[in-house]
């Protein structure tokens, strides 16, 4: 039956002209129709449920329910812009800037009662940062940042906890920087508000990722400042650092790649819950101890790193911290020491939600009425 | 001329029968002396358009129904005039009201709902209301609060009476509804329809769970039949509320704002599940009645075990992620689904084969 259909098929196709036709799909021959069965937003939640109500037991739902809801943002004010305008325009909309009110709570109440000698150097916040958010439980949005009059944007939206990092960091006037998972780019912009890096190098893995850093880079901070600043942009293998700049840095920002909880609950693309990344999900403590050991390696002697990270989780924060200092202490006989951000906690315990029993280091909860985090992060201070 | 000599004589009937019931009424009952004589008495000095101000001064004794008033009140009837508007009218409809259970003072306050009202037809009305199953008090209030209904055509009443029997509303069931929502008499048929219509075809309640919907939950007349059926589906589908339980807890007279706040913020709380397919949550899902019965208070502290500012906070939020997923016509059963308890270990061995 096939045969004579053919014959007649053929003797009509000879008499037809077809134009080539691009070949499409070569690759793929199958797209899906369907949603995934088990999106990767769904196993993050399922992985959540899991551990987290075992480490948070009774403030787990009041965590959960604000992770699967909207966050809240803060604007970081760009000093480069050169506007006291723009903090007035942020002022009327009822916004506030909790850095400076946090600042002048430490100017009110110093601290005492401190067992060890007080060394401000070490305890003071990095200068010149203003972040403004709205109040407790207002859900008021900033509107998009405008491009000011100097060719940068006025400022620059990101959660309000993330400043917290760069904040407990303490940068000096002078100081050499280095923030090894730089991308995409908010904390760069962050230590560059500071005014204090004498060089800045900003570096991460991924080329993709360094891109996004750059155009912030661009859209923020004027060339001259990018050039005097001697930023520096790469997209190394954080984890060599420790041999390629060993002892060079002043202060360093090790934000390490995590499960991003966040935003793992809500993006489907990339997560890094889906099945086919679950190797390298269970690898990432293991890595994160290995850029946290880099970074400690890249530090002077009596230099500063803080470790952050944006997830809840206890194997992602102490325990690669402790893990670090202890493999640090065993495998190079480099002592570094945790500070204690007690009294830097209690100056922003009005603006943020800070869980309580941390082992080291100060972890933002995300809470309805200040939904901003999760945000580990820990201060150590190379000893030897 | 001869018009008016056919309603003189028909007065005229009217009169001594009137006259001969009032003296047999008199002769029956002692106590009710005193009432009669002084109705009489009033009646008698009564303005021909009839005086209800007058009639209001009758004294509130408990009247008790008599046979044989009754057999008159039946002949009084056949013969009423229909233009009449006169205190006999009156006087006769008064009596049929206190013969259906109506006390003295009932009849006062149905008589000065509409004044310039056909006192006839107000009986009709009352009389369907009463063979509806419905006592005289209930009718009382319901008439007070929605005096429209004493506008409605004889016709009209007996046949939407006829239809809620049908719809198995009859017997005193109707109670609820003619207080909640008394459009239920005014409307038109093919909106109670298209409601029925909605929860027998769309939702598929049996007709008993359907009556049971109507004289519990009457507020659904008021609704739009695609957002009830709406409604429905978000308890079915969404919660995995089975039909029973939609009925038992009355689900569908609440609004779909305090469904969707009180279930999302317990399901983002990690305190309510959708039950997979074979019906199970990994954590037992709260009550229904401890959902949405319980007052905004109790919900929080016993329910949700959260803090008022809490959910103040989420409230505003929900409402902006509706107003933004309405926009741009996106659901949020992508979100929804995240709590969906479907993995074990079967699913997920096949899975990683499809990799």
């Amino acid at each position: 039956m096939a045969a004579p259909i053919l014959r007649g098929v053929r003797k009509v196709l000879k008499h037809v002209d077809f134009a080539t036709v691009p070949r499409r799909h070569r690759h793929k021959k199958k797209w899906a129709a369907t949603e995934p069965k088990f999106p990767a937003v769904r196993l993050a939640l399922q992985n959540f449920d899991m551990t987290y109500s075992m480490q948070f037991g009774d403030l787990w739902p009041s965590i959960r329910v604000s992770l699967l809801s909207e966050q809240k943002y803060g604007a970081l004010v760009n000093n480069f812009a050169a506007c006291d305008h723009v903090s007035a325009k942020l002022e009327q909309l009822n916004a506030r800037d909790f850095v400076n009110e946090a600042i002048s709570h430490w100017e009110l109440e110093p601290e005492s009662g401190q067992s060890g000698p007080l060394s401000p150097a070490s305890w003071a916040c990095s200068p010149n940062l203003r972040c403004f958010t709205f109040a407790r439980g207002d859900v008021n949005r900033f509107p998009p940042a405008r491009l000011g009059s100097l060719g940068v944007m006025d400022y620059y939206l990101m959660d309000a906890a993330s400043v917290l990092p760069v904040l407990a960091l303490g940068l000096q006037p002078g100081d050499i920087v280095l923030d090894l998972c730089a991308a995409p780019g908010g904390k760069t912009l962050a230590l560059l508000q500071t005014g204090c890096c004498r060089n800045l190098a900003a570096n991460d893995l991924s080329t993709s990722r360094t891109g996004r850093l750059q155009k912030v880079l661009h859209s923020y901070v004027p060339q001259e400042i990018r050039d005097r600043n001697q930023v520096r942009v790469t997209s190394w293998d954080g984890r060599k650092w420790g041999e390629l700049e060993g002892d060079t840095y002043d202060r360093v920002l090790v934000d390490v790649p995590c499960t991003v909880d966040r935003h793992s609950l809500h993006e489907e693309e990339n997560n890094i819950f889906q099945r086919s990344r679950k190797k390298e999900r269970q690898m990432l403590p293991m890595l994160q101890v290995q850029l946290l050991a880099a970074g400690l390696l890249a530090t002077k002697p009596g230099g500063h790193v803080v470790y952050s990270t944006c997830s809840l989780s206890q194997l992602q924060n102490e325990y690669v911290v402790q893990g670090t200092i202890e493999l640090l202490a065993n495998q190079y006989s480099i002592e570094v020491q945790v500070e204690d951000l007690a009294h830097f906690r209690r100056l922003f315990m009005d603006t943020f939600c800070f869980f309580p029993s941390c082992q080291v280091g100060e972890l933002v909860i995300p809470n309805l009425m200040a939904n901003f985090g999760p945000m580990y992060f820990c201060k150590m201070r190379r000893l030897t | 001329m001869a018009a008016f000599r056919r309603q003189v004589l028909n007065c005229c009937r009217l009169v001594p029968l009137t006259w001969a019931r009032m003296a047999r009424e008199t002769a029956c009952v002692g106590e009710r002396k005193t009432m009669t004589a002084s109705l009489w008495r009033k009646l008698t000095t009564a303005s021909s358009r009839g005086d209800l101000e007058e009639l209001s001064c009758v004294g509130s004794n408990k009247y008790v129904k008599e046979p044989e008033c009754r057999v008159n009140l039946v002949l009084l009837e056949k013969q009423r005039a229909p233009v009449d508007r006169g205190s006999l009218e009156l006087e006769k409809v008064t009596s049929s009201l206190l013969d259906m259970g109506f006390s003295d003072a009932h009849v006062n306050e149905l008589l000065s709902i509409q004044p310039g009202a056909n006192p006839q037809q107000l009986l009709d009305i009352i009389s369907e209301f009463i063979l509806l199953g419905l006592n005289p008090e209930p009718v009382c209030v319901a008439l007070k609060k929605s005096p429209q209904l004493l506008k409605l055509s004889v016709m009209q009443m007996k046949k939407r009476c006829a239809y809620l029997r049908k719809l198995g509303l009859g017997e005193g069931k109707i109670k609820r509804v003619l207080y909640c929502c008394p459009e239920i008499f005014t409307m038109h048929q093919r909106d109670i329809d298209d409601i029925v219509q909605v929860l027998k075809e769309k939702c598929l309640f049996t007709v008993q769970q359907v009556t049971s919907i109507l004289y519990r939950c009457p507020s659904v007349l008021r609704e739009e039949p695609s957002e009830l059926e709406y409604k429905f589906q978000y308890a079915y589908f969404r919660m995995g509320v089975k039909h029973l339980d939609i009925v038992r807890n009355e689900f569908l007279q609440y609004s779909m704002a305090k469904i969707k706040q009180r279930h999302v913020y317990l399901e983002r709380l990690g305190r309510y599940q959708t039950p997979d397919k074979k019906g199970q949550t990994q954590v037992p899902n709260p009550l229904l009645k401890d959902i949405l019965r319980v007052s905004e208070a109790e919900f929080l502290a016993r329910t949700a075990r959260s803090s008022v500012e809490e959910f103040e906070v989420f409230k505003k939020l929900l409402a902006r992620e509706e107003d933004e997923e309405s926009e741009s016509g996106l659901s949020d059963d992508k979100r929804a689904s995240l709590d969906e308890d479907e993995e074990d270990e079967e699913d997920e061995e096949d899975e990683e084969d499809q990799l």
